[in-house]
């Protein structure tokens, strides 16, 4: 396990997190270097987050160490980025359960090396690639993004990945290419939510993206998330983030990518299409069916505060990704 | 039965009163420092905690006559009082959680959003119709209204159809608990049915 170098200078847990917890957690997260050295591994992990008991999972040495050297960017300056206890205890993975902290819970077996996926479709370069290839001389920045879920709530997270556009390149995809399917894992033996005969999911996971989203600039390939690697609940080893899209779009856990000429079919708009769309934009204006988009809960809040916020257009990305959709009318193509 | 009946009401009223001891430790503990106890959202986990044990007594109280009348435990007759006004209680939580957690009295809102979404309305009607079997849940008013009080409180089934509405309409992908509730309540309400039909030739006969 390695330590992080950066500290994040927009948390601060003191308001939400007893006062000798956050001292020990921001000691971790400066990472100054003497502190660090003088922690054993298990130390270090049991700071990291010591609300709670989420554990930073122990990787690959050449993941931990890209994940660690990962350069610092502005995006996302001035969010306050949600306690590390809240990202990995609150998830929707239904590959692990239908509950909020099942992925939590139930994803301890889940293996996440080796890792291949499989590269298809419209392009020129195809296989299936070990992870460690995927990314090799892929530089890994941390990028603080507002992830606002379809269920109404919202947590700020700084990612660890790359922009997905970089491994789109690799492939050098046909003009064919109009779209990019996503598919996360299917491994029922470690998946209980696969398993479930209660589930209504047509296992595995699929999302989505047109060819011009996919190659945003925002679009962002993860592999880590608070300067360390993944856990296994948060969608290890490798998952998208799609931040002016709800959540379900950032499909988790991926192992294969195939380039289309067509639109692809999509887990949550093949189970409600009256609730779910394609597109899946942020969109203040247009409600789902059963309750209003126009507000959003930012989490964590407190019992007595619901920290209702007004959502914005495109998740507050408009100014990056407004115009992909030019022309086209958001009611319909929701 | 071992116990006098006093004794049996203060055991079965103090067992009704533990999910309320829970939630209540458990508030006190998050608002002390124990902020993750019941996750990001606790003001959405009390929300659900009390409309969850709203319905289990609902339930529980529809369950008392069927009980009685297929195993012959006339002990279990005297205490269905008490779990309804359980119910009530634990249904009034609920709606008070939600407005108070979920809504934090933002009353425009709450007119907007009960009015959009079907099942809050579901959920409010219910509710609202536990009130006048409250209110008539004393002796005095069991005399007054006579045989009309019967009439009256088998408003529970509306409730209780209602609540199942309430829940179904919530679903997103988990289906399983909803639909158990729906069940229960469906076999509870289709009991009576068989009651009632069993009565009519009894008295045709």
């Amino acid at each position: 396990m390695l330590i992080p170098k950066r500290r994040y200078p927009k948390i601060d847990p003191s308001e939400i997190t007893p006062e000798e917890l956050y001292v020990n957690r921001r000691l971790f997260m400066k990472g100054s270097l003497t502190a660090a050295a003088a922690l054993s591994t298990i130390q270090a992990q049991a700071l990291v987050s010591p609300e709670g008991g989420s554990r930073i999972p122990s990787r690959p040495e050449w993941l931990e160490r890209a994940v660690v050297n990962a350069s610092e960017t502005s995006f996302g300056a001035g969010e306050k980025p949600a306690p590390y206890a809240s990202a990995t205890q609150y998830n929707n993975f239904y590959e692990f359960g239908m509950s909020k902290s099942d992925p939590f819970e139930n994803s301890g077996k889940f293996t996440t090396d080796p890792w291949n996926v499989t590269i298809e479709g419209e392009c020129e370069v195809k296989g299936s690639f070990a992870l460690e290839d995927l990314l090799k001389g892929i530089d890994l920045e941390e990028r603080i993004y507002r992830l606002r879920c379809v269920e109404a709530w919202s947590m700020v997270i700084p990612w660890v990945g790359f922009p997905l556009a970089e491994l789109i390149k690799r492939f050098k995809p046909l003009s064919s290419a109009k779209y990019v399917e996503f598919v996360t894992v299917e491994r029922p033996k470690e998946m209980p939510g696969q398993r479930s005969v209660f589930s209504t999911i047509d296992w595995p996971y699929r999302e989505g993206l047109r060819m011009d989203e996919a190659m945003n600039p925002l679009t962002l390939m993860a592999v880590g998330m608070y300067g360390n690697v993944l856990p296994n609940q948060n969608g290890a080893p490798m998952r998208l983030v799609v931040p002016w899209k709800y959540g379900f779009k950032s499909i988790k856990s991926i192992v294969k990518i195939r380039f289309r000429e067509t639109m692809p079919p999509t887990t949550w708009n093949d189970l409600a299409p009256q609730e779910y769309g394609f597109y899946a934009n942020v969109n203040p204006e247009v409600d789902h069916p059963r309750w209003s988009q126009a507000s959003e809960r930012r989490l964590p809040n407190s019992i007595f505060s619901p920290n209702r916020i007004p959502t914005e257009m495109f998740n507050g990305y408009g100014e990056q990704v407004a115009h992909l959709y030019k022309g086209m009318d958001l009611r319909k193509w929701y | 039965m071992v116990l006098t009946l006093t004794g049996r009401r203060w055991l079965i009223g103090i067992a009704c009163a533990l999910p309320l001891i829970y939630i209540v430790q458990a508030i006190v503990r998050v608002q002390t420092g124990e902020w993750n106890l019941l996750g990001p959202e606790p003001g959405k986990a009390i929300t659900h905690f009390t409309g969850t044990w709203g319905f289990n007594f609902l339930l529980l109280t529809l369950a008392v006559t069927p009980i009685v009348r297929l195993t012959k435990q006339k002990w279990v007759m005297p205490h269905r009082r008490m779990l309804g006004l359980y119910a009530a209680f634990y249904v009034s939580l609920h709606a008070l959680a939600y407005l108070a957690f979920l809504l934090g009295w933002q009353w425009g809102e709450l007119g907007r959003e009960v009015v959009e979404r079907p099942y809050l309305l579901v959920g409010a009607l219910s509710w609202l119709l536990l009130l006048p079997l409250v209110i008539t849940s004393t002796k005095a008013w069991q005399r007054r209204l006579k045989r009309r009080w019967k009439q009256l409180h088998q408003l529970i089934y509306v409730i209780v159809a209602l609540a199942a509405v309430h829940y179904l309409l919530q679903i997103r992908a988990s289906w399983f608990e909803p639909v158990a509730y729906t069940l229960i309540a469906a076999f509870l309400l289709a009991l009576r049915l068989w009651f009632f039909a069993k009565k009519k030739r009894a008295r045709t006969s």
